[in-house]
């Protein structure tokens, strides 16, 4: 297996809040890392750090072997890599099938001078974009859904869709934020099955999730954060039956 | 009769500063006042250089709008790196900046003004023919808007000011839109100030204040941002408007302040009341959305 994300030393503070304390992780591909830890431990903030939404004060990030950490977020989501958002994130007065378009990789409206002279190209961009589209609507249990305002469909719902536009871009690594909070019943199988499939097609995941089960289920390896540090790495049952860790999770008296 | 061309002059000026700057506001969502500069670049430049240089009216024209759009980048650059109320301050500056040098130097006539402009065309119907090319202009302004919204380049639009993040988070490039939506409403809005000031020959800088910055806010608001006929509709009844109201027999001291009360009043009241506009649909795009978005951007950032 080989790294397709490798976090060195990162670090990042706000003020007196560690939210990155040196934190070394990296991603294997066709692995399932699932991250968990308290609330504030630097799980969503360790997103923002790999995805470019937040500068990180030091250390580095790769990405596919490209050293990403200083480059804007769409260079980085270029190279390969999506990530879900805990809020969904919508384009809130768009259909859920534009929403998907957005993200493809080759985007048919990247630019006005190529919608004016290549119109073919663009064309078969969009086709191919919608096909796509349609496909992972399919997977996410939401074909039905393809015309609706995004804003409008259940926060559940939301989530699917979200997991459906970050698979958009054949990224080599998935960052998947709390995918299953809000889904139920049925949703929730399905959702287990697109990511085991991405990660059998080769690709990194990366789960932030509050539900240990699913970790349990789906991820290979378990990552615990606390206060911006990885404090221990293993099977969620490892993690669980070190008491300290289970007492940092819950609340009980720090160490 | 010369009087209506003259106002039907205004209207068209006002259709094209309108459209671009609501391609700029209410279509990408970016809170730049400072449309009003790129008007009075392109009023300027083109003035001077025909003055000047003897360079052809025609020429000059289009030479404003182009040194207009290039000008974009002084307030498009910044809003790569500051969005919303910061932006609305940033654009301020850049606008009061730029009039305050106009409003100093001695060739571009000061606070006075640039007078003797040589005009587009002359001749018994002069008016008559410029209320067609401003017709044609107008009408080329709007449908040019129409095509850059609609479509594949107007999702990534839609989706940028939808949320900037999100939309750069899936590997686009919010910095090209940005800076191709700055350069087009400015160039738009450089091309009416060249048409005003080869018509009217004579511009002054109290022209391009916030005060004009107000008035094609309200137009747009009024209107409906981010729809394509909005803002036609806005400039429309905003120009005709305070004309009608010269025809009261005010006493000046009410008539000067009265046009202020009656914009302010119209946006409080459409923002309360029909944020979507005049035209707006009831959902999606139109309206105010983007005066919220920063307000929800924080809101959002807090809760995570």
């Amino acid at each position: 297996m080989s790294a397709i994300v490798r976090i060195e030393d990162l670090h990042k503070s706000f003020g007196g809040i560690v939210v990155a304390d040196d934190v070394n992780l990296s991603f294997e591909a066709g692995e399932i890392v699932g991250l968990i830890g308290p609330n504030g431990a630097g799980k969503t903030s360790l997103f923002n750090l790999i995805s470019g939404v937040i500068p990180p004060d030091a250390g580095s990030i790769t990405l596919e072997g490209h050293r990403v950490d200083q480059l804007p977020m769409h260079h980085r989501a270029r190279i390969g890599l999506a990530r879900t958002w805990q809020n969904t994130r919508m384009f809130h007065s768009m259909s859920v099938i534009d929403n998907l378009l957005i993200a493809t990789r080759r985007y048919p409206g990247e630019s006005l001078a190529r919608i004016l002279f290549r119109r073919r190209s663009v064309d078969a961009f969009r086709q191919q974009a919608t096909e796509k589209a349609m496909v992972l609507l399919e997977r996410v249990g939401l074909a039905d859904k393809m015309h609706e305002m995004a804003i409008e469909l259940s926060y559940g719902q939301q989530k699917r869709i979200g997991l459906a536009r970050a698979l958009m871009s054949d990224a080599a690594c998935l960052l998947l934020d709390e995918p299953m909070a809000g889904v139920e019943g049925q949703a929730y199988e399905t959702i287990i099955r697109v990511i085991r499939e991405e990660a059998q097609a080769g690709r990194a995941v990366c789960v932030v999730e509050h539900n240990i089960s699913f970790i349990r289920d789906i991820s290979d390896r378990t990552v615990f954060m606390f206060n911006g540090c990885v404090l221990a790495s293993g099977s969620v049952d490892e993690l669980t039956r070190d008491s300290q860790l289970t007492d940092l999770y819950f609340g009980g008296e720090h160490p | 009769m010369e009087y209506i061309l003259t106002v039907m002059v205004l209207i068209g000026i006002n259709v094209i500063l309108a459209t671009s700057f609501n391609l700029i506001l209410g279509y990408g969502g970016l809170m730049s006042v400072a449309h009003p500069i790129f008007y009075a670049i392109g009023a300027y430049c083109s003035g001077l250089l025909a003055i000047h240089l003897q360079i052809p009216v025609p020429l000059s024209i289009l030479m404003g709008a182009g040194i207009a759009m290039v000008l974009s980048f002084g307030v498009s650059l910044p809003s790569l790196r500051v969005s919303g109320d910061y932006l609305v301050i940033a654009s301020i500056g850049f606008q009061l900046g730029i009039l305050h040098v106009i409003n100093n130097l001695e060739f571009t006539g000061a606070a006075g003004g640039l007078t003797n402009i040589p005009v587009l065309n002359e001749g018994p119907s002069r008016s008559l023919v410029f209320v067609l090319l401003i017709a044609v202009v107008a009408a080329c302004a709007v449908m040019l808007v129409g095509w850059i919204v609609e479509g594949d380049y107007g999702r990534a639009i839609t989706a940028m000011r939808n949320d900037e993040e999100a939309f750069s988070a899936l590997g686009r490039n919010a910095m090209n839109i940005k800076i191709v939506l700055f350069a087009i409403g400015s160039g738009m809005a450089g091309l009416a100030g060249a048409l005003y000031a080869h018509y009217f020959a004579y511009v002054t800088p109290e022209q391009f204040g916030i005060f004009t910055s107000a008035a094609l806010l309200t137009m747009v608001v009024v209107g409906g941002a981010a729809t394509t006929w909005g803002p036609l509709v806005g400039a429309v009844l905003l120009t005709t408007l305070p004309q009608a109201i010269t025809f009261l027999g005010l006493p000046v001291s009410i008539m000067a302040p009265l046009q202020g009360v009656i914009y302010t009043t119209l946006v409080i009241f459409f923002l309360f009341a029909r944020p979507q506009g005049l035209t707006g649909g009831t959902r999606g795009g139109g309206g105010l959305e983007a005066w919220s978005a920063s307000a929800a951007f924080r809101a959002r950032r807090d809760a995570e």
